[in-house]
């Protein structure tokens, strides 16, 4: 029995709410509001008691996927990150860097996001970059 | 008092029966830094991250881990609350009372006073002397004085409030429904932010009638701050009235809605005759 | 305005007994109020809380839950549950600041026809006089 208690921060918003992750075995079975932080006092909302509903959904994509021949076939990072650099390189230099658009997570981390904002203004030299904090 | 809960779990933990088995853990919580969470500690732990505050639901980590793990033969510490949730489940097969030992603790009369506590310690009193009981929520005390249109207007001012998290279903120990009445279209309309009066909270009291212990989690937990157990007492006294039911008392008492008339006869009224039922308390 | 208001009432029936006494009354023509929309369930002891909310929030001014007697349930002890649940749900509506006499729970047998009638005529000029639901909680 590998019973634990994982005290992390929600992903869904900027409050800050802390929660327990409670596993066992690896397996999470539930979700605890963290009483002991003065942020969210030991209270959650919706967003934050089913913040582990997505962690082994059948949909969650794990691995980057490519499209070849109109299908999405599964790659490694490896070679979805090539390709990336390859065609929007290539896109920038044919249509000018405002043919390029940058959606961020706002289930990344906030030096994520300012890494991604970076590469969008600094090295593709464009403002279309936006997020997708509108749950 | 900590200390002396400290020294009790390692006893335990050490300990062997006459069948020589050990307890397999013991649910309790931990700190870590400035955070505590539940946690199941087993022999040899460090005992002096062991604490008691704050509450949290531990039967129901209890709960889990003997639907997982069904060997598994586990201690508690807990509180009044703690036990008379356990007793609430025990009753509906979520908790198995062979795989259980109960290490209760008394609350302070401090805390009995925070949470209305009637009971503020557990049966299985290992350490601590009995607080005197809290007073009753002085919203309940005047209750029975408040006219209809005062309680709606009371009652409408806190609904409104709610955000629909499920948090109070999600941290009560006794909400374990794998089926939700909350969570059916046919009950709770989706798409409504305050659900729409009166279904969701009244859906939720019905269903605490017979379960509700008194915890106050649901109400700690709740982020719209809405007084949730002054309903659920009242529930709860409703209840008492007419079929003399206290949810957490007994452990062989039977859940009244769920059995016959001659199992748990009405304390009140005529069964043969449903008119004849009171409001109950009388005259409310 | 000069409209007089009709209460819309929901009556649940149960299958063996009050259905029967309901259509015994139609059979003997014997007039009972339009405003009753009866649901027939298989007995008194399936109406969940639930249902009845549901009933309210749909627009009924009043609902009504009959079954067989005690002692006369198709499934013995059905009625038993309902007794004891939808008392308790008029306790919850007092609490709320809901008249709870917008709920009646009675018992009504298959040979009861005028009783049947009369409950409906009397329950209906109740809910009448207390008039609409939606106007209390809209207060």
């Amino acid at each position: 029995m590998d019973y634990k208690n994982t005290l992390t921060t929600c992903i869904y918003c900027g409050c800050g709410c802390q929660m327990n992750i409670e596993t066992l075995d690896g397996q999470i079975i539930g979700v605890w509001p963290s009483k002991t932080q003065e942020i969210s006092q030991g209270k959650l909302c919706i967003k934050g008691w089913n913040v582990t509903s997505f962690s082994d959904h059948a949909d969650r994509l794990t691995t980057p996927l490519i499209r070849k021949n109109g299908e999405l076939v599964e790659a490694s990072w490896d070679e979805a990150l090539t390709l990336m650099a390859e065609r929007l390189g290539a896109i920038k230099t044919e249509s000018g860097p405002d043919s390029v658009a940058f959606l961020a997570s706002a289930k990344c981390t906030n030096e994520e996001n300012y890494l991604f904002n970076k590469l969008a203004r600094a090295v593709f030299n464009t403002n279309n970059i936006d997020h997708c904090a509108r749950l | 008092m900590i200390d002396e809960i400290r020294k009790i779990v390692a006893e335990r933990l050490n300990e062997t029966d006459d069948k020589g088995a050990r307890l397999d853990g013991m649910v309790a919580l931990r700190r870590t830094g400035p955070a505590v969470a539940p946690h199941v500690f087993v022999a040899g732990d460090d005992l002096s991250t062991l604490e008691i505050n704050p509450r949290y639901p531990l039967m129901t980590v209890v709960s889990r881990l003997h639907k997982r793990l069904p060997d598994i033969r586990l201690g508690v510490v807990a509180r009044g609350c703690d036990e008379r949730a356990y007793v609430e489940m025990a009753k509906r097969n979520q908790i198995d009372p062979e795989r259980l030992v109960i290490l209760g603790f008394a609350c302070t009369a401090e805390e009995a006073l925070e949470c209305y506590c009637a009971e503020p310690f557990p049966k299985n009193l290992v350490v601590g002397t009995p607080a005197a009981p809290g007073p009753q929520n002085p919203i309940v005390a005047k209750y029975d004085t408040m006219t209809l249109a005062e309680r709606r207007a009371f009652w409408k001012q806190q609904f409104v409030k709610c955000i629909k998290c499920y948090g109070c279903r999600n941290i009560c120990p006794e909400c374990f429904c794998e089926a939700c009445a909350m969570e059916d279209k046919a009950w709770v309309e989706p798409g409504f932010l305050a659900p729409p009066f009166p279904a969701f909270h009244l859906i939720r009291a019905m269903h605490m009638a017979s379960r509700c212990i008194a915890c106050r989690q649901c109400e700690h937990t709740c982020p719209a701050h809405i007084p949730l157990t002054v309903l659920y007492d009242l529930m709860r006294r409703d209840m008492e009235a007419l079929l003399g039911y206290v949810p957490g008392a007994d452990l062989a008492a039977l859940p009244p809605l769920s059995v016959t008339l001659e199992q748990t006869p009405l304390l009140l009224g005529d069964a043969h005759d449903p008119a004849t039922i009171p409001l109950a308390p009388i005259g409310r | 305005m000069g409209v007089e208001f009709e209460p819309k009432i929901v009556a649940f029936m149960c299958n063996w007994c009050t259905y029967a006494g309901a259509d015994n009354a139609g059979v003997a023509r014997m007039e009972s109020p339009s405003n009753v929309l009866p649901i027939r369930v298989m007995c008194s002891g399936r109406i969940s809380p639930e249902m009845v909310m549901r009933a309210f929030r749909a627009g009924a001014d009043g609902v009504l839950v009959m079954g067989c007697h005690i002692g006369d349930c198709h499934y013995s002890t059905g009625n038993h549950r309902s007794v004891k649940r939808m008392p308790l749900l008029r306790n919850l509506l007092a609490t709320v600041g809901v008249n709870p006499e917008r709920l009646e729970l009675t018992w009504v047998s298959a040979a009861e026809a005028p009783r049947f009638v009369q409950v409906t005529h009397s329950f209906t000029d109740k809910i009448r006089s207390l008039g609409p639901l939606s106007q209390e909680v809209a207060e």
